[in-house]
């Protein structure tokens, strides 16, 4: 029975401190108190680059009634002089899950709630209500639960009092808060970060709909895996909320006749989404997912804003184009870990400058005009946001900018630009008030108003108790002094009587009362007194206990205010090395675009032109404008030509591998279903990839990125040069033919819990899904003739398989074993398709005619064979039969590391009797025609790109190596040039760790590091994972 | 250069008839003499011989040179314009102990628990492994057969790429006993777990045979008693090692254990030259076709790392990756090392003769040197251009069987394409 009552008297404190909802019914009496007040001799800076020097604001319910110098503070209003203190609007964080209860954690809750089932019945039913409003509604969501779009922040909100005070600490008074799990997460809501219930710190709600290219893992669902299956998730998403809409109205049109559109929450809340009447956020991992999300953006017409990562400042004028705000946090990264040199050795200089860069990147926004605002996102510790934001002004970010990107911009973003933002008559008075230069070091929050109400930051006490004062005991009577010093919250102090001091232990003062404890020995008594007074400004009264229990009174007389002292440490600060902008952003970078000469004479060398021209010794190559002009002996050179002297080299079209798995983001594979034709490779190329500059050094200038091998049909491919500091869209052959990866054998029939799980069963899928296309097709083609009724939904997996079946994407299918390449060979005749390439074709020489006959190409391996059942009839005489029989034959690699080094993969075909210049031909021109892009690449004759290589010697010769790797007439890659950007790269290094070892000595960091020592094999992905160098 | 490469119509018709008839037969004993004539002989310890003959009988080389009495028995085998090098040695691999990488049952080379240094890879090799005759295709003669994947993994042998059972396989064992040293960090708890189970059976191992000494009743314990010639330094330690501290903690132990250390992998050993050229730690580099761990490094740190080892004195070995499957590509490494730095002399040693210097074999192979065991391959172009053929392959003397699964499967396969063209 005590414990129920406690309990309810517990919450009914609770509930008088908040403010309560309007509608709730008043217990008790009703609450009047004025809320008036006037913050008098205040600077206030009213919006960003707009100051008061000496002003009054006015605050009558919660609102802001006036502002200015020559405001008089109304007779009902509290007067709270705020000499020396400035007064800045609240700010407003637009990327913040405060209130949002976490699924994981309403599940504990929920099983809590089981367990705590013998509490009495009344608390039971409020913990009841509480689990309640978290559980998911049921019966009419999308079929992948990664989609909560329906979830809305103002219905789940729950007051967060803690983390609603961290977020004040800082300045902050209003948050937007989203749901925080999911692909699409939900609806956010403006919250006021006051103290109340969550109807009076819900300003506004619907404000955005949120998005993630990252799945949670909190929540179910076997698809996507991959960052490509989240981007096919997010389209597919969007174009079924399109049409959503289309289809409900045309059956409330008129139902007769037709089915009944289903009814699906999810999709009817993302309905001004599609269209941009309702904003979309959406987080990303770097400036490369910027770009990603703005082609969503574009595409659906979405009037989206970017949480953004910090590394905008690498990619700043791709992030202006994209013309999206961004809200960027300030989670500039501590110093690496580089206190020993084995962990220096470790660091790359692409994290070392991010190191070095990442607190500029608000700067470069700025600079860029890119609209944007701050946000306490990303930060581990958000009471580190102002000592962050610090370091971002401390590079040259101006306070006013600053400023904004708390305030007017975010305000301006929500559409609350006359509610919020500045400190002006008629807005809601959140302010923020400080000891001085909000973006200064030394300067403290003191208080935060949030909707007129008063928040205190830094206790502030009424009476400073420290200094010295003369003291008095009467009953015997002492006369002495008491020094009290030291921070406020580590207070020590001393009392002397007849000039012997002793130390009071402990001191305690709080809300003007001082107590302390002293042993008796300056007055000759044994033992320990203990004394307590009420403290004012000038005096103190007090009592205190004789050890032996007699009690006595005290007073004491202020002598002297207390004066710090002067002994704070001088700030360390870290100065930023000045490094040129390279791109990538990483070791090897380069500052720009390499040029591109109007003419490029190569002379006396050896030509391999894998063109009608064969070989051709002594020869001369010309190159104009990005293109071969002539490949011939004495070719005299045009006047402004760049003329290099090959004499003894040998020249090479730019080799070409038909299968990597590099420069992909976010996984190779998509794994949660059998059927991915959705997912495309183009949309997560990573350029920030240091292989594609190992490739240019191995002579590599051209490649087919290609999905994992998981699925009998997986993603789209991307065919790619290594135009290394390109962004990805600029990585891509702009007429490439489209293409798409299948996949057949071992790979796809090991998931035992999915269909198929036997090659028979690939076989008829991939026949189902060819059909199923086939069928969609016809549905459109129907409506499109009366064009009424409902329109069919849009299915991107079948648009992409009928582009298959229409001639207009290419299959690259992944393959061992002769009987499956042959059943996918009779598929495909069945639905008149051709098979561009077989890939691995491990036993395609056993078939070569049955390939022939088809019109299919095969790339291969030269010698990979026995690291699974189906490879075990793997020969290096593949290719050569294959050839032989008149199949178009490709080297491939698989492999990163193999892809550096085509050419003796090449050499070792030639080792079975291809003659070399169709060997080489196997790793370009064959390539080149396999992938559709032979108009463009693959050899060296008049009007194709200029991508060639130039070798120290015989390109099949081992001892050969690159010497200049040439794209459009642009020189990649110089061994020379390569020679002294090792130079360059080891001297930055070596200055960056230089400068993190002061950083880590002045207390910095360190981070974590990422990985313990080194891999011995470093490959990179292949479809063979690692079965080719196990060990 | 343009010209079609291909087998001389003999080799073509002998392995037609192989594939048909016979596939992969292990070779008799050397019947009579053999005189390779008119070839470019890599001795590796001496100069290289032009127009040379080398003369072999009963399975040991008898005489080289330019003006070498051939005996009247002998077999002639013309070499004109061809190449002759010892047999290639792989110095760390699991030829013979695995055939499928992903079928686990066919892996052989991984016993269970952390501590096994009693198992003996020649003991489960198995003859009949598809790998072998692939791998001498490509000029692998002897292979250093190494159990892989505990703390302490077992002793490695030396087997000859032909023969009947693994007794007869076997040129020498044990040649090592192979650890992996674990990699660790200040404050890794675990990783000083790691390197106490390597400490302790050696502490252990010194504890049994001090109390065996003492005692002939001292029970058997097999892990121990296999340690012996280790640790009376007839055998190495073969210590799996890459980053710095792994390679500097590796040599420090073996010092105060006083027993010999190989390091293989080696990856940051040019940044402890001193160290290992004080101590004289060989380092045998696996594998050289690779790119750097740390994307601030050159793209060819681990082409050239070779070189940069043996111009610092460093005694070297160079093998490929562990899979059996890999056998094919040791002269691919060695070449690549040639190509980015290492003397070619020097990059042929590295998978012949010093690999015979580090596991005891010198005396029998690794070079051609009169008394030597005659192992030797005789190639159509230079061994390190990738685009030569190994044409033959003895070994003791023995012809060997050129035939392999691979060419099997090209000659069942033209076989399929003549007769659609009939």
């Amino acid at each position: 029975m005590f414990h129920r009552l406690s309990a309810l008297f517990i919450l009914t404190i609770c509930f008088s401190l908040l403010l309560e909802s309007q509608t709730k019914p008043v217990e008790g009496l009703r609450d009047h108190t004025p809320a008036v007040y006037a913050l008098t001799n205040a600077r206030i800076v009213v919006s960003p680059g707009n100051v008061i020097d000496n002003g009054t604001v006015v605050i009558r319910d919660g609102i802001i009634e006036s502002v200015g110098a020559n405001v008089s503070p109304p007779d009902d209003a509290r007067i709270k002089d705020a000499s020396g203190r400035t007064l800045y609007a609240g700010f407003i964080d637009l990327y913040s899950d405060i209130g949002i209860p976490d699924p994981e954690a309403d599940r504990d809750q929920r099983n809590v709630g089981q367990l705590l089932r013998q509490i009495p019945a009344q608390f039971r039913s409020f913990l009841a209500a509480m689990i309640a409003a978290d559980e998911v509604p049921e019966g009419t969501l999308y079929w992948n639960p990664q989609v909560r779009s329906y979830i809305d922040a103002a219905t789940v909100f729950k007051p967060d009092k803690q983390k609603a005070a961290t977020l004040r600490s800082q300045g902050f008074t209003n948050a937007l808060a989203a749901p925080a799990e999911g692909i699409f997460r939900g609806r956010s809501a403006l919250i006021s970060l006051g103290e109340g219930d969550g109807n009076e710190l819900v300003l506004r709600d619907n404000i955005t709909q949120n998005m993630s290219f990252d799945r949670s893992a909190k929540i179910g669902g076997r698809y996507p895996t991959s960052l490509m299956g989240s981007i096919a998730l997010i389209r597919q998403t969007l174009s079924d909320a399109d049409w959503y809409v289309q289809a409900h109205e045309a059956y409330a049109t008129d139902p007769a006749g037709k089915q009944r559109p289903e009814m699906n929450i999810a999709l009817a809340s993302l309905r001004d989404v599609v269209g941009g009447d309702q904003p979309v956020i959406i987080d990303t991992s770097d400036e490369l997912a910027l770009l990603r999300a703005s082609k969503i953006a574009q595409e659906f017409n979405l009037s989206m804003w970017v949480r953004g990562s910090g590394h905008e400042y690498k990619r700043v004028a791709a992030v202006k184009e994209t013309g999206l705000p961004v809200i960027v946090p300030v989670n500039f990264p501590s110093p690496p870990d580089v206190s020993n040199p084995e962990k220096a050795r470790d660091v790359s200089l692409e994290e070392l400058r991010h190191w070095n860069f990442a607190a500029d990147n608000p700067l470069h926004l700025s600079e860029e005009g890119i609209l944007f605002a701050f946000t306490t996102d990303q930060l581990d510790d958000k009471k580190k946001f102002l000592a962050q934001l610090r370091k971002a002004t401390e590079r040259g970010l101006s306070n006013d900018e600053t400023l904004a990107a708390l305030t007017t911009t975010p305000a301006g973003l929500l559409g609350m630009d006359d509610k919020l933002g500045t400190i002006e008559q008629g807005k809601i008075a959140n302010i923020v008030v400080t000891d001085g230069d909000i973006f200064s070091s030394k300067t403290n929050i003191k208080d935060v108003w949030v909707d007129g109400h008063r928040f205190e930051v830094e206790a502030v006490p009424e009476v400073d108790v420290r200094g010295t004062w003369s003291v008095s005991v009467v009953n015997p009577e002492f006369e002495g002094t008491i020094e009290i010093k030291g921070a406020p919250e580590r207070l020590s102090g001393t009392i002397t009587f007849d000039e012997k001091e002793v130390e009071l232990k402990p001191v305690q003062y709080d809300m003007q009362r001082l107590t302390v404890t002293f042993p008796g020995d300056s007055i000759n008594i044994d033992g320990r007194i203990l004394m307590s007074a009420t403290v004012t400004q000038e005096e103190m009264f007090g009592s205190g206990t004789y050890p032996d229990g007699r009690e006595f009174n005290w007073r004491a007389q202020r002598l002297e205010e207390f004066t710090p002292e002067e002994n704070e440490k001088p700030e360390h600060r870290i100065e930023r090395v000045d490094l040129p902008a390279v791109y990538p952003a990483m070791e090897y970078g380069i500052p720009q675009l390499p040029e591109q000469p109007q003419n490029v004479l190569i002379q006396n060398a050896t030509i391999w032109t894998q063109g009608t021209q064969g070989i051709i010794e002594n020869a001369d190559m010309l190159v104009t404008e990005g293109k071969i002009a002539r490949v011939d002996r004495d070719i005299s050179p045009p006047g402004n030509a760049v003329v290099i002297d090959a004499e003894g080299k040998h020249i090479t079209p730019g080799l070409i591998d038909a299968h990597i798995h590099t420069s992909i983001s976010g996984g190779v594979n998509e794994v949660g279903s059998t059927i991915t034709a959705e997912v495309n490779i183009q949309e997560v190329l990573n350029s920030n990839n240091i292989w594609m500059y190992r490739l240019l050094a191995g002579g590599l200038t051209t490649a087919n990125a290609l999905h994992g091998s998981a699925n009998p049909i997986g993603g789209q491919n991307a065919i790619i040069k290594m135009r290394w500091g390109a962004l990805p869209d600029d990585m891509l052959i702009d007429d490439a033919p489209k293409g798409i990866k299948f996949a057949l054998g071992e790979n796809v029939v090991r998931s035992e819990r999915r269909y198929p799980n036997t090659r028979m069963g690939v076989e008829q899928i991939i026949r189902d899904e060819f059909q199923a296309a086939r069928e969609y097709e016809q549905e459109w083609q129907r409506w499109e003739q009366t064009r009424s009724g409902i329109p069919p939904r849009r299915n991107i997996r079948s648009d992409i398989v009928l582009e298959i079946l229409n001639g207009e994407r290419h299959i690259h299918s992944h393959c061992y074993r002769q009987d499956e390449i042959l059943a996918l060979i009779r598929v495909a005749e069945d639905f008149d398709v051709t098979i561009r390439s077989f890939q691995h074709t491990v036993e395609g020489f056993k078939i070569a005619e049955a390939l022939r006959e088809h019109g299919a190409s095969a790339a291969v391996w030269s010698d990979w064979w026995a690291f699974k059942v189906e490879a075990y009839d793997g020969t290096t005489y593949n290719a050569r039969l294959l050839h032989d029989q008149g199949v178009l034959t490709a080297i491939h690699s698989d492999n990163t590391q193999l892809a550096t080094r085509m050419n003796w993969e090449a050499a070792k075909v030639a080792q079975t009797g291809v003659p070399e210049e169709e060997a080489l031909g196997m790793i370009t021109i064959n390539a080149a025609k396999m992938l559709g892009i032979d108009h463009r690449v693959g050899s060296l004759e008049e009007g194709k790109d200029a991508d060639f290589v130039i070798w120290e010697r015989d390109p099949l010769a081992t001892n050969t190596r690159v010497e200049q790797t040439w794209i459009d007439g642009r020189k990649y890659f110089d061994i020379e040039d390569d020679e002294q950007m090792r130079e360059e790269v080891r001297e930055q290094r070596a200055q960056l760790i230089q400068r993190a070892l002061d950083a880590l000595e002045a207390g910095e960091g360190p981070q974590q590091a990422r990985r313990a020592g080194i891999s011995p094999f470093n490959e990179d992905y292949s479809c063979t994972e690692d079965h080719y160098e196990f060990h | 250069m343009n010209f079609i490469k291909s087998f001389s119509l003999v080799i073509i018709i002998s392995l037609f008839c192989n594939a048909l008839l016979y596939a992969q037969i292990p070779a008799p004993a050397q019947p009579h003499p053999v005189a390779i004539t008119g070839a470019t002989i890599h001795t590796v310890t001496g100069e290289i011989i032009q127009e040379g003959t080398i003369v072999f009988e009963n399975g040991t080389i008898t005489a080289l040179g330019t003006n070498v009495d051939i005996p009247d028995n002998a077999e002639h085998y013309d070499a004109e314009g061809k190449y002759v090098y010892p047999g290639l040695i792989l110095s760390y691999t699991n030829m013979g102990l695995t055939e499928i990488g992903a079928v686990g049952v066919t892996s052989d080379f991984n016993e269970y628990g952390d501590i096994n240094p009693n198992v003996r890879a020649e003991k489960a090799f198995h003859p009949e492994s598809e790998h072998i005759p692939v791998g001498r295709s490509h000029g692998v003669a002897i292979t250093i057969t190494s159990p892989g994947g505990s703390r302490i993994s077992g002793l490695s042998a030396a087997m000859m790429m032909d023969g009947w059972t693994w007794e007869g396989m076997t040129l020498h064992a044990p040649t090592g006993l192979m650890i992996d040293w674990p990699t660790i960090d200040n404050n890794d708890d675990e990783g000083r777990k790691q390197i106490q189970l390597i400490k302790d059976a050696f502490d252990d191992a010194r504890a049994y045979h001090r109390a065996r000494a003492v005692s002939d009743d001292h029970r058997t314990d097999m892990r121990w008693e296999a340690m012996l010639p280790v640790l009376e330094k007839e055998i190495p330690v073969v210590v799996q090692a890459n980053d710095v501290r792994s390679i500097q903690d590796a040599i420090t132990w073996s010092e105060s254990e006083d027993i010999r250390l190989i390091i293989l992998g080696g990856r940051d050993a040019h940044l402890m030259i001193d160290q290992l050229t004080a101590k004289e730690i060989p380092v045998i580099i696996t594998p050289v076709l690779a790119s750097p761990a740390r994307p601030w490094q050159g793209y060819d740190e681990i082409y050239a790392h070779a070189a940069r080892l043996h111009n610092a004195g460093i005694q070297i070995a160079i093998a490929g990756g562990y899979g059996s499957a890999n056998a094919m590509r040791l002269r691919h490494h060695a070449a690549t090392a040639a190509g980015f730095g290492l003397p070619r002399d020097e990059a042929i040693k590295s998978i012949t003769l010093y690999p015979a210097e580090l596991f005891g074999l010198s005396d029998r192979v690794g070079s051609l040197e009169e008394g030597k065991d005659a192992t030797l391959i005789i190639t159509d172009e230079e061994l390190l251009d990738l685009r030569s053929n190994v044409e033959q392959m003895f070994i003791q003397g023995r012809k060997i069987d050129m035939a392999d699964k691979q060419k099997n499967l090209f000659e069942r396969y033209k076989e399929k394409y003549r007769q659609l063209s009939e």
